[in-house]
């Protein structure tokens, strides 16, 4: 299980890289991020809601209600333009950590 | 026999008791509620499992609520924000807007004297000096973490002056044969120095709850 420390700052880049697939809600993001790291990246499904309400109030995604094909209303978030600055933002970012790291880990078996 | 709808219901009242809001965000925690009770009695479980498995699942209210009110206070932070840079241009422009007008040889401020215009323009500043002492001796001021608190004893000084301005233009001002110059003199004098400790009460306790707060989150 990955730490919540880790879980918690890997938050915001990942909904932000769904949300750029495409429009989405809440139970759906869940289910994807579980199912993408094999259930390793487990959030407690209510503390999603409050980072998405805080990167709407930051402007970085909007959302509407919608009704689902079942009938139940859902409220759906896309992304916004300063959502895609941000994401750019973060992936440069772990990417830089995880180069750094891949290059202390390869030195280590040198 | 277990009653799912009776369960939900249970649930929210529980989650409404921890304050979390409704309809936003509790009806979006409940659809997610909802979705992982089907997506659990597909797999197999029954409805009191399922049920019992998505409210573990969903976390305790309390902890999510303590989250929603970070979400809170940033908003919060944003409008005082707006609030203090409409009190700073509102506060900066009045005594200029004020004396520009006082001092200017069209409409009513003619009939003026020097000396009448002077007194009108004083008063004007007295309002804007007064906000800003408040700003400026936050320190003095009692910190009141509790928003509901601090909104009371915003009443408590904005509904004396409220009356005192009703009394004074209801009551008093028609029994004095004022001249035009006299008038812009008296209103002035009578209104903008309580508006200005108003102003200047709100600023300073506003901001020393703020900079506790700022303090406690470094």
């Amino acid at each position: 299980m990955i730490r919540k420390e880790l879980v918690a700052a890997s938050a915001e880049p990942l909904i932000l890289s769904l949300l750029a697939k495409g429009e989405s809600y809440g139970y759906a993001i869940i289910q994807e991020v579980k199912a993408r790291s094999d259930g390793k990246l487990q959030w407690t499904d209510g503390m999603l809601y409050p980072v998405l309400h805080r990167m709407e109030h930051r402007g970085l995604i909007k959302s509407r209600w919608a009704e689902s094909e079942t009938g139940r209303k859902r409220k759906y978030y896309s992304l916004k333009k300063d959502g895609k600055t941000a994401m750019a933002k973060h992936h440069e970012q772990w990417s830089l950590v995880h180069s750094v790291l891949a290059g202390l880990r390869k030195e280590q078996y040198v | 026999m277990f009653d799912l709808e009776q369960a939900i219901s249970n649930w929210r009242t529980h989650m409404l008791v921890a304050g979390i809001k409704t309809p936003v965000p509790l009806d979006e925690l409940e659809n997610h509620l909802r979705e992982e009770i089907e997506r659990q009695t597909k797999s197999g479980l029954s409805e009191t499992e399922a049920f019992k498995a998505a409210v573990q699942q969903i976390g305790a209210a309390q902890v999510i609520q303590n989250e929603f009110r970070k979400v809170e206070a940033i908003k919060e932070d944003r409008r005082w924000q707006l609030v203090q840079i409409m009190l700073v241009v509102f506060t900066g422009l009045f005594p200029i807007l004020f004396a520009s007008a006082g001092f200017s040889k069209h409409g009513v401020f003619w009939e003026m004297t020097p000396g009448q215009r002077i007194a009108a323009v004083a008063a004007a500043a007295a309002f804007s000096l007064l906000a800003w002492s408040g700003r400026w001796s936050y320190r003095l001021f009692p910190v009141i973490s509790t928003k509901r608190t601090r909104d009371a004893i915003h009443l408590a000084y904005v509904l004396p002056v409220a009356l005192w301005w009703m009394a004074f233009l209801c009551l008093m001002l028609p029994h004095y044969d004022f001249t035009v110059g006299q008038l812009f003199v008296t209103l002035p004098w009578a209104l903008f120095p309580s508006m200005g400790v108003c102003a200047g009460l709100h600023w300073g306790m506003e901001t020393a709850a703020r900079k506790k707060v700022a303090l406690a989150r470094s």
